[in-house]
């Protein structure tokens, strides 16, 4: 039995509100649940890939906020919630169809169905760019391209690579357009999916999402 | 095979600001033929192409004449994603024309666009993906798909709608000659099996020797030469011009004809040539 896109769409939300209402046990808590989820669903090359990242600019992060006179606390505590909330998009991407997430967004929260449609777009495109950027370094290089020099050489030298491929990836997306238009893209895309209904699970997660953000009201009131 | 499915009369048309693509077009495409279309680079084939579904003039704009009627229907006025439940197009750019994530959802796509019930999504998306030859692969993500076999999902996500024409504008431009020759096949298996119409267009039409009924000849924006694919053929290679747009083969045989002025049968592979010649001129030929 899983979750729905919806409540991991709310739940995802609910966790960046954590970050700042839960104490900071709680925060870390929550980290280490979130890595035991992430790798219990994905542990291949690129999640690891991602966690290391990710560790790495929450570093950068500290040791920037540290040299700016924040206090290690400070620091510490800011990189810990930024590497929380990360995570749990993580999981969320893990967890989830990417068609899902855009059905949820149109659905339920009411997107527009182009915006969420950008979602999934970017997702399929982005190894084809990187593609299209390997092919075209290849061919100006072949063509006495350099990446010598100064930076600002370098900068201009790399326009031989930018130009060709901006030029690529606008011929691609009037295609992609075209082909958006032959297959009736618009409102109905999502509207017709098979919808996405709540159950039991759901309304439990959802449950605890409102006891947990409701935190520091019942810690204000009733716990006293 | 007299009914006409796609109809051109008396057509022009150019772009936004460029000269005229497209001159005086009479074209009909009648039902059930399998019609290659050829011409050198940039003589119109693509336009035409999109001139099949009205994304010429009606989704790039641009000035025009004459009239399209697809399927017994004039163009103007209809929505091009409603025309292309009838016709379905594949451009040349095959990767481009992917949306989706998974093999699942890119079939499913357009049916869902159209209003098709989930269940039925789901069995058109089974069938079309067994028909291309890529059965049970609905959550396979693209990235797992070699090039051949993204282009037959493309090809199955077109007949998920069940089209009654097929257009593809040079479906085999990225492809090695043994992934060519099979994805013909494939097409022509289901040609047969649907009972569709097909357009082709192709350089190298040495591939579609098997299957082609018609052939269209496109030469600067003008149809050159038309109809079932043998006359068309020999109006072709009475054109100095044209004749290299004719398979090897077939140069071959009007050569052959035209020296020695014997008729050769229409030879669809080089086995029917060799066959025929043999017969013909066994111990005529010098060595």
């Amino acid at each position: 039995m899983r979750i729905t896109a919806f409540t991991q769409l709310i739940l995802v939300l609910a966790v960046t509100a954590w970050v700042f209402l839960l104490p900071i046990p709680a925060v870390a808590t929550l980290l280490a649940l979130e890595l035991v989820l992430l790798l219990y669903i994905k542990h291949d090359r690129m999640t690891m890939a991602a966690i290391g990242a990710l560790t790495v600019f929450t570093g950068m992060m500290i040791v920037l906020q540290l040299l700016f006179g924040s206090s290690l606390y400070i620091s510490l505590t800011g990189g810990l919630r930024m590497f929380v909330m990360t995570t749990a998009f993580l999981d969320l991407l893990a967890a989830t169809k990417i068609q899902d997430i855009a059905q949820a967004l149109v659905e339920k929260f009411h997107m527009p169905c182009e915006y969420a449609f950008m979602l999934t777009t970017a997702l399929r495109f982005v190894p084809d760019f990187l593609a299209d950027s390997a092919n075209t370094l290849d061919a100006q290089s072949c063509r006495g391209y350099s990446n010598r020099g100064n930076v600002l050489k370098r900068l201009y030298a790399y326009l031989a690579v930018v130009k060709p491929l901006v030029m690529r990836a606008i011929a691609k997306s009037d295609t992609l357009a075209l082909s958006m238009e032959l297959k009736g893209f618009g409102a109905n895309t999502y509207k017709n999916m098979q919808p996405q209904t709540l159950k039991s699970l759901d309304y439990i997660v959802l449950l605890l999402i409102i006891v947990l953000s409701s935190f520091p009201f019942w810690q204000k009131f009733i716990m006293k | 095979m007299s009914e006409t499915v796609i109809n051109f009369t008396n057509f022009y048309f150019k772009y936004l600001n460029s000269q005229l693509v497209l001159k005086n077009v009479n074209l009909a495409i009648p039902q059930g033929a399998f019609t290659v279309m050829a011409g050198p680079s940039g003589a119109g084939k693509t336009t035409l192409c999109k001139a099949m579904l009205g994304i010429v003039p009606f989704y790039y704009g641009g000035s025009y004449s004459g009239d399209i009627e697809i399927l017994g229907e004039n163009v103007k006025g209809k929505r091009v994603s409603d025309l292309a439940m009838r016709v379905g197009l594949m451009l040349d750019d095959y990767e481009s024309q992917l949306v989706s994530l998974t093999a699942g959802e890119e079939v499913a796509f357009s049916l869902l666009n159209h209003g098709f019930k989930p269940q039925e999504v789901a069995e058109r998306t089974k069938k079309a993906l067994t028909d291309v030859g890529l059965p049970g692969r609905e959550n396979y993500q693209l990235d797992e798909l070699s090039g051949g076999q993204r282009q037959r999902l493309l090809l199955a996500s077109v007949l998920a709608v069940h089209p009654e024409v097929l257009v593809l504008d040079e479906p085999v431009s990225a492809m090695d000659p043994d992934g060519a020759k099979s994805l013909y096949a494939l097409l022509y298996k289901i040609y047969k099996e649907y009972n569709m119409t097909v357009v082709v267009v192709e350089h190298d039409i040495n591939n579609l020797l098997p299957y082609a009924t018609h052939m269209v000849i496109v030469d600067n924006g003008q149809i050159a030469a038309k109809g079932p694919v043998m006359d068309a053929a020999k109006v072709t290679y009475d054109n100095p011009v044209l004749r290299e747009n004719l398979p090897r083969l077939w140069q071959i045989k009007f050569n052959l004809e035209q020296r020695f002025g014997i008729k050769l049968g229409d030879w669809r592979s080089e086995e029917e040539a060799q066959e025929e010649l043999q017969e013909k001129f066994q111990g005529r030929i010098s060595k």
